[in-house]
């Protein structure tokens, strides 16, 4: 489940930039490039992300990203540590 | 009269607890991580022991008064076992310490049914006091929640931000309240006893409030979500 909403947390930043890379998607979750393809089709089967016009976040894939991030900040009020190093998308929040 | 108002704390207590749990079990369920189902857990266990309570001042006639405090004792002590646990392993990343929490977490399951079981099936343990037993458990919930409280106040000190001040304050009040607790079973103080239930319920709806706030949607974020 984590993994749905750091892969979804990074995409989101991703598609800022002109184009999409795994690479740069995979070297950020640290997660193997076989793996990385198998969760990506799985955010697309839930519906989560989609492929047209460009790969990206739907936008249900969107109100998970915020959710998850809503709770990730609850986490942090409550004192529990967790998740150094991949960047929360303000943005979406609240 | 004094009981019905007892009654009412434990009550309260008790459905903040579960009204907590809601969103305890959050973290578990976005993140999937085994090691923070103490969340939810330990306020189920803290909501079942108020309400234990509750029903012991309740049934004050009733021959099974004295087994459901030593109910109310023990899953309150595991109450913040649980979270204390929750919060240690919350330190490091799940995969270096998976094993460690599986013992733990397993060895406290075992740990609760090897308690009930001492306490309430025959043939039954002679054991000291409820009295005796009582003031220790509570110096066990102190040690508990003041760890759990610090290790918040730890994070809140790390990054410092006006939200993250307020679960290691509803902590503290727990402590205190439990503190409360003990200075009345020791000295019968009146004072400690209603300030024990207050700073209970203080800390709990601090929890709550901090909960209500993060997952409620303010109006502005509404507005702007219609607005895209």
């Amino acid at each position: 489940m984590k993994i749905y909403g750091d892969i979804l947390s990074i995409l989101y930043h991703e598609t800022k930039k002109e184009k999409i890379v795994l690479t740069h998607v995979q070297l950020r979750t640290n997660v193997p490039y076989d793996r990385l393809k198998k969760y990506i089709d799985e955010l697309r089967e839930l519906g989560l992300i989609r492929d047209d016009p460009a790969l990206g976040l739907t936008e249900k894939g969107q109100q998970y990203l915020r959710e998850y991030q809503t709770v990730l900040d609850f986490m942090e009020r409550m004192g529990l540590m967790y998740k150094k190093g991949i960047s929360h998308t303000p943005l979406l929040l609240k | 009269m004094d009981n019905l108002i007892l009654i009412l704390a434990e009550v309260v207590s008790a459905v903040l607890c579960f009204i907590l749990v809601r969103y305890m079990i959050k973290p578990y369920q976005y993140t999937g991580e085994s090691r923070y189902v103490g969340l939810p857990l330990g306020f189920v266990f803290l909501g079942l022991s108020y309400l234990f309570m509750g029903f012991a001042l309740f049934s004050d006639t009733l021959i099974f008064i004295e087994d459901t405090k030593w109910m109310q004792l023990l899953t309150q002590a595991f109450a913040f076992a649980f979270l204390a646990v929750t919060y240690y392993f919350s330190k490091q990343p799940i995969k270096h310490q998976r094993l460690r929490w599986q013992i733990t977490f397993t060895g406290l399951i075992v740990a609760l049914v090897i308690s009930y079981l001492i306490v309430f099936v025959p043939p039954t343990f002679i054991l000291p006091s409820y009295k005796t037993v009582d003031e220790y458990f509570r110096l066990a919930s102190i040690f508990f929640a003041s760890y759990i409280s610090l290790h918040a106040l730890k994070s809140h000190a790390m990054k410092p931000e006006n939200k993250t001040i307020w679960f290691p304050l509803g902590y503290f009040l727990l402590v205190f309240g439990q503190y409360s607790f003990l200075v009345w079973s020791l000295d019968s103080s009146f004072i400690a006893f209603v300030g024990a239930h207050l700073l209970r319920l203080t800390g709990l709806l601090v929890f709550l409030l901090v909960s209500l706030q993060t997952f409620t949607p303010s109006h502005d974020a509404i507005k702007e979500r219609e607005h895209r």
